[in-house]
């Protein structure tokens, strides 16, 4: 409990990939994502730990800091929960510092910045195992004699060390003494002044002085006076020609060397590990792009080929359920909705399971590996002529699996402009929901006999490549024409390589399945439902598809038929595009709905197959499907997207923008297609 | 007080012009305020030391026990000399 017999509130800070979520999972009991790069936290989140004596305590896990210098909307959550400007948590009563045992140097920068807070700190020196293989000799004791703050070794991926870390959170932690790095005598004098101005509302001297290196760098709260005594420094210390930042981080810094060489910490070995032995192959300008060309492809086989067995069950357990109801119950329109509409919707959705299964596999290996860090840095090349850096690529490369998250991690990017042209971008990249409708399209265009794994795989791929490709020349046009300015240096820290733990993958794949499901249960289901009613009734025949074309369904779809026909879609298909604006999947069971096929995969593609317009020509021929998979590459069916780009950026402007955009782009694609194909005789 | 401009004589070189494998000590950052704050704090401070790892467009360093990436823009922007004191 804190002084006023609250429960105490703990806020957990360190550098990017320093295990902060490990160490918080391993404390709380909870599941917060982990994985090895810089940036996997980018927001705040909240979990109880106990003491060893029972006390619950709050723990706030916050994104990844270099500084107390926030640039990136991450580092500035991070900021304003440590300054008790957050909404949602109040300012903490202290702080758990996780700093990296084998990078301790630049870890400490941050925990002598932290010290500064006025706030009690407690140090969990983490990754001890690491350090000591790279032949660092680590001295917690020392350490805490010398920075004046308690050192606890921990292993937090193993489990180690926590029962000390509770017992040391159990106690009544103690402030951090006086500031003990020194400070140049120009910048002691800037600082005690503006600290003076500022002292009478702050209770400790350390905050006083933390608060106005603060104000110094270019913080904006603080008091009037203080504000303007700042301001005056800053421009004294710029007619002087004194560089007054790098000042205080070559103090810091110094410092921080002395304390290490008295504490017998060294560096370890800089080389020769078997991660350069790994880098010096996979960043490797080619053989590198050749392995990540090589990574791809394996994923994309593998969806064919691995996930067609388990499909397979879940098509046949769901046609026997059908079978069954159908035998079952009296025929009616109850035993109709079930069938036609619940399980032919939510069925239709739920096989492509295993193949989103493993895509999930496989990004959850490159997170746990640390080659998503290698992935950014080989693609910074290619993100570099277009205004963009390799950083914004890990947002890219997370909208694969699906572009919310995707849009959330644009908040490490720190310029403003490269982060709302990632943003802008980010639905492009294929999400995991396009599977469905690229698998079903690709088996309605061409017969699976004629096609083997690696050809459906390459097909997949250069779908992939083409919203890639455009995501990256439209960056170019929104980066360099539309916002201007340019365009930002990489600067990334690449982790050393680490076996992937099964356990974090298996996570993230048991998470991603009960996000499917539950979407599948919910808003799929109630838009299967809805979509059966609408396209069962008016009942005007007992002829399926005469009923289907007088329907409300049908009716709609009549109606937008004139604006999608140059694309080559007729008014069933129109149907299936005006339901999956909510969710791109929703067309697959949209069309098992229409086509009345139940929930089997097969059966909705020999439907497609055989579809035909008035006149006896086929629908579904190979230049009308590609030309609805470009549509889908470029539309934004996604509600949830515009939703968090609206809260991403703060308005409805450029969600509508992006709306905008990507439709016209998609009719455009489709139109070309069908432009293309039929000049070329398809 | 402290000049930076004063305190340097002679020549540099820039992260981009020694080869990989050599250790070096950065003797100056020429780059906009707030990149050349982020750099610090990432272990590029004046006199820090820095092995360069891997060239190229883009290289890798070591730098204050981690690897950390730069484009080839911003490693020319860092001045270095090398530990022996060779320019």
């Amino acid at each position: 409990m804190n002084q006023d017999g609250k429960k105490r509130w703990v806020a957990v800070v360190g550098n990017p990939n320093a295990g902060k979520s490990t160490l918080f999972n391993a404390l709380t009991g909870l599941r917060q994502r982990v994985g090895n790069y810089p940036g996997v936290t980018v927001e705040k989140r909240t979990g109880t730990a106990f003491t060893l004596h029972g006390e619950a305590i709050e723990l706030i896990d916050l994104p990844g800091l270099y500084s107390l210098n926030p640039r990136s909307p991450d580092e500035k959550i991070a900021w304003q929960v440590l300054h008790g400007e957050s909404s949602g948590v109040p300012r903490p009563d202290a702080v758990l510092c996780v700093v990296d045992a084998s990078n301790l140097e630049r870890n400490l920068f941050l925990v002598t910045q932290v010290m500064e807070l006025g706030l009690p700190v407690l140090v969990a020196l983490n990754m001890v195992d690491v350090a000591e293989g790279r032949g660092i000799r680590l001295h917690p004791q020392e350490l805490s004699q010398k920075l004046g703050v308690k050192f606890i070794p921990t292993q937090a991926h193993r489990g180690k060390g926590l029962v000390e870390l509770r017992a040391a959170l159990g106690q009544s932690l103690a402030h951090p003494g006086p500031r003990q790095w020194t400070m140049p005598p120009p910048l002691a004098a800037a600082v005690g002044q503006i600290a003076a101005a500022w002292r009478e509302s702050l209770p400790a001297e350390s905050r006083a002085e933390g608060k106005a290196l603060e104000l110094l760098t270019g913080s904006n709260s603080g008091p009037e006076g203080a504000k303007k005594l700042a301001a005056a420094w800053r421009e004294r210390f710029r007619k002087e020609a004194y560089d007054w930042s790098a000042a205080v981080v070559h103090a810091r810094y110094s410092y921080l060397q002395t304390v290490l060489k008295e504490a017998g910490i060294g560096s370890g070995i800089s080389g020769g590990s078997w991660t350069d032995w790994i880098d010096a192959l996979v960043l490797h300008p080619v053989a590198g792009w050749g392995i990540l060309a090589g990574m791809m492809m394996s994923l994309f086989v593998s969806i064919f080929s691995i996930a067609s067995y388990p499909m397979e069950w879940i098509d046949a357990g769901f046609t026997g359920l059908g079978q069954w109801l159908q035998g079952w119950m009296p025929p009616g329109i109850v035993c109709d909705l079930l069938v036609d509409g619940v399980l032919a919707g939510v069925g239709g959705v739920v096989i492509f399971l295993p193949q989103i299964l493993i895509l999930f596999f496989f990004l959850g290996l490159l997170e746990d590996s640390g080659y998503l860090a290698r992935a950014a840095f080989l693609l910074d090349r290619v993100m570099h002529p277009v205004g963009l850096s390799g950083k914004s690529f890990i947002p890219l490369l997370s909208s694969y699996a699906c572009a919310i998250p995707g849009i959330m991690a644009t908040r490490t990017v720190e310029d403003p402009k490269d982060r709302l042209t990632t943003i802008l971008i980010a639905p492009l990249m294929s999400c995991s929901a396009r599977i469905p409708v690229y698998t079903t399209l690709l088996a309605a265009a061409v017969p699976v006999a004629l096609v083997p794994v690696w050809g459906k795989a390459a097909a997949m791929l250069g779908l992939y490549l083409l919203g890639t490709g455009s995501a990256f020349l439209l960056a170019w046009v929104f980066r360099k024409k539309m916002l201007g300015g340019g365009s930002p240096p990489l600067i990334l820290e690449l982790p050393p390589y680490r076996c992937p733990a099964f356990q974090t993958v298996a996570l993230r794949m048991w998470e991603r399945a009960l996000i499917f499901l539950r979407r599948a249960g919910t808003v799929i289901l109630a838009l299967s439902i809805l979509l059966w009613f609408v396209s069962s009734f008016p009942k005007s025949s007992e002829d399926e598809s005469i009923n289907l074309a007088g329907s409300f369904a049908g009716q709609l779809g009549h109606w937008i038929e004139p604006v999608i026909r140059p694309l080559g879609f007729d008014w069933r298909i129109g149907i299936g595009l005006v339901a999956s604006f909510a969710a791109r999947e929703v067309f697959v069971s949209t069309m098992s709905i229409v086509y009345h096929v139940g929930g089997e995969e097969e059966g909705l593609i020999q439907a497609m197959r055989t579809a035909t317009w008035p006149d006896g020509a086929l629908i579904y021929t190979p230049v009308t499907c590609l030309s609805l998979m470009v549509f889908y590459v470029y539309a934004l069916q996604c509600l949830s997207t515009v939703a968090v780009a609206k809260r991403e950026t703060g308005g409805w402007k450029w969600p509508v923008f992006m709306m905008i955009y990507m439709t016209g782009l998609a009719y455009l694609g489709a139109w070309l297609v069908q432009i293309v194909g039929r000049a070329l005789g398809f | 007080m402290v000049k930076y401009e004063q305190q340097l004589e002679g020549n540099f070189l820039n992260l981009t012009q020694v080869g990989p494998g050599t250790e070096v000590r950065v003797s100056r950052l020429e780059c906009p305020p707030t990149t050349c704050q982020r750099l610090r704090e990432m272990g590029f401070c004046e006199n820090a030391l820095v092995t360069k790892i891997r060239g190229g467009a883009d290289l890798v360093c070591w730098v204050c026990g981690t690897r950390v990436a730069l484009s080839a823009r911003l490693a020319k922007q860092i001045l270095v000399e090398h530990v022996d004191g060779r320019s």
